[in-house]
């Protein structure tokens, strides 16, 4: 790219000067409910990497330099509503057979095969502390995964997408990514607005119903009889969350859990994120097998070299699973139009 | 584990006289025509070259306060202290430093230089923290050899010959290669007009104005120096430092 002593940046029209970003941000998303935590605006945020600020955007405000960025990167603002399967080239079963995780570990097989490849380099991985709260991996070696949380599914909101601003700065060869569909989502947004971000080479998507605050979710699983210290694994599975312990299973219908629900997922019509590389799931394969929807040339490479080296074992998928379930999360569209409104 | 027990080995009596009589050769031949010499410190001293990496030497007149030596400093030595003009210069602590010079090499004004001053002494861990002050000029030498000694071999006959000199220890250092620097955006796109190099830049090289639906960020090749401090406090590295 040639190097320019003048360069320009497009504004994004503001009612007025006066009108701050984060206030725009904080009255037309985080107020009116529509905020999925996808933590966009806190990536690019510039005074929030100088200034070492937080999420909270009542304390924004006061380091804000008034780029605009967050505006202009912030999914929920100016939403469009994705839904349904989404176009794909490929389906398939897959459960790999170097990794373990929460069903057939495929999304670990994708992103470390991708970094054989040489297609990325290194990856965002979601682990945990003892506690559950999520932590955020960059891995660069598969030796990496010896630490076991960094597979496997935490029901709980993680920070992967601002930690991507660190590696795509330092990476040579390209980033693999992997997140919920709003996160999906606001890695595409993030790409649009800034070249930079464009270095993520692979999106890994992860078929969604919804996510929960960690401060929301411990609790209830403790009320229900869960020790958070003895907790190995979460699973939602057929209507029901089980809690999978060192010494026992709790086990409670899903239905339960939807007092804690966050209020940006039921916006959320986007299941099976429609906007990935590739995505990833339970739904629509046997127990022990992901399923796994390739979406473009790049992701299906990554496939078959799996394949070519004998990697993963393969199988059949019934999309029906997956087509309800998008089915059931677009009827959340009505709950949009209504928040819309009151934003404006 | 049992002790092996070495034998001696047996030797004839005609080798050992040969060995002997070798070695008591090379005695005699290194007595007076050495190959190696003992500089007899601190007697006598070698010469050192002139940019040796020794004490550093601080000019404020030639700081243009960009930092560059505190950031770049891997010893953690060097920190800015606030001067009455409000400006932060550098001091540097001995006891950290690692003597690679980092901070001279890297020295956009030229402001520090290199001297030969290598036996620097002090009374506790506290004195050894430089003030700028202390940095401007030479520290007090109490006892220093004026004249060096030098071993120069011989051309004709490949001999040592000692020579004897005088050194100045803060002497001008060679004349460096410049590559005056000028920054550039080499990702626009990437930019979000955050404005953070305006605000760091302490020539006032880059403005940014908002100019109907645009913002519009410029760099002033006249005024920038090349200090790469807006190179690195951009959030996402979007600028770079060329040539000229
Ligand atoms: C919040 C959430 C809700 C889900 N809901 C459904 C559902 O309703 N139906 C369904 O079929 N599948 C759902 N999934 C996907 C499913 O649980 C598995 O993640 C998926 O099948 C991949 O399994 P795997 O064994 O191939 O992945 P693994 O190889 O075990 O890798 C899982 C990857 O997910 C990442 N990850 C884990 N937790 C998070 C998180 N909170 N945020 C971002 N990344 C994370 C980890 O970094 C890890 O790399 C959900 C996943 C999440 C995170
Ligand atoms: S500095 Fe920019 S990204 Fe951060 S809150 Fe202000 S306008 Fe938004
Ligand atoms: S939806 Fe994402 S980008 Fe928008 S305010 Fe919420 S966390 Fe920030
Ligand atoms: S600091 Fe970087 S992102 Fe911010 S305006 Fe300057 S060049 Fe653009």
């Amino acid at each position: 790219m040639a190097a320019v002593s003048e360069w320009r940046v497009k504004l994004v029209g503001r009612p007025s000067k006066d009108v701050s970003c984060p206030s725009i941000v904080k009255t037309r998303v985080i107020d009116t409910g529509l905020c999925c935590r996808c933590m966009a605006c806190m990536a690019a945020c510039p005074a929030a990497v100088r200034t070492g600020v937080g999420f909270e955007f009542e304390e924004r405000e006061h380091v804000c330099v008034d780029c605009e960025i967050c505006v202009r990167v912030c999914p929920r603002l100016d939403y469009k509503p994705l839904s349904g399967v989404g176009s794909y080239i490929e389906a398939v079963a897959g459960r790999s057979k170097r990794f373990e995780g929460q069903d057939g570990a495929m999304v670990t097989e994708i992103l470390i095969s991708a970094m054989e490849m040489g297609m990325i380099d290194r990856c965002i991985f979601v682990g945990r502390d003892e506690e559950w709260r999520t932590e955020v991996f960059h891995v660069r070696d598969v030796e990496q995964l010896e630490v076991p949380t960094l597979t496997g599914t935490k029901y709980t909101f993680a920070a992967a997408v601002p930690a991507l601003r660190e590696a795509v700065l330092n990476t040579k060869a390209g980033v693999g990514f992997v997140g919920t569909p709003c996160m999906v989502s606001a890695v595409r947004r993030l790409q649009k607005a800034l070249a930079v971000f464009r270095r993520v080479k692979l999106v890994v998507g992860l078929f969604c119903t919804e996510n929960f605050y960690w401060e929301d979710l411990i609790p209830f699983l403790e009320e229900k009889g869960v020790d958070i210290k003895k907790l190995v694994k979460t699973d939602i599975s057929k209507g029901k969350f089980i809690a999978t312990m060192t010494d026992g299973v709790v086990e409670f219908p899903v239905k339960e859990l939807s007092k804690i629900m966050p209020s940006g997922c039921r916006f959320c019509t986007d299941f099976s994120a429609v906007e990935s590389d590739v995505s990833v799931g339970s739904v629509g394969s046997k127990p022990g097998f992901s399923t796994v929807l390739v979406r473009n040339e790049n992701a299906k490479a990554v496939l078959d070299y799996i394949r070519e080296r004998g990697y993963a074992e393969f199988g059949e998928v019934s999309l029906e699973a997956v087509e309800r379930l998008c089915n059931l999360k677009k009827k959340r569209e009505a709950n949009i139009k209504e928040a819309m409104q009151k934003g404006d | 584990m049992g002790i092996k027990r070495l034998k001696m080995p047996e030797y004839k009596l005609g080798d050992k006289v040969r060995w002997h009589a070798a070695a008591l050769g090379t005695a005699f031949k290194e007595a007076f025509f050495p190959l190696t010499v003992t500089v007899q410190y601190p007697r006598e001293r070698r010469k050192f070259p002139d940019n040796f990496r020794g004490y550093i030497l601080f000019d404020i007149e030639k700081c243009i306060n960009c930092w560059q030596c505190a950031f770049v400093c891997p010893a953690n030595a060097i920190r800015m202290k606030e001067a009455p003009n409000k400006k932060y210069y550098p001091t540097i602590d001995y006891a950290k430093c690692i003597f690679c010079h980092f901070c001279v090499d890297s020295c956009v004004g030229g402001a520090l230089r290199a001297t030969k001053i290598h036996d620097v002494a002090y009374a506790d861990v506290d004195e050894m923290l430089a003030e700028t002050e202390q940095l401007m000029e030479p520290p007090e030498i109490l006892r220093e050899d004026k004249r060096y000694v030098e071993y120069v071999i011989e051309e004709d006959d490949v001999r040592l010959r000692r020579v004897k000199g005088q050194d100045y220890l803060v002497a001008e250092p060679p004349p460096r290669r410049e590559y005056p620097m000028v920054c550039v955006c080499e990702d626009p796109e990437s930019c979000t007009g955050c404005g953070t190099c305006a605000d760091v830049c302490e020539h006032y090289a880059i403005s940014i104005s908002i100019e109907g639906e645009y913002k519009v960020i410029r760099i002033d090749g006249e005024k920038c120096v090349g200090c790469g401090l807006c190179v690195k406090e951009c959030p996402l590295h979007v600028l770079k430092l060329v040539r000229r």
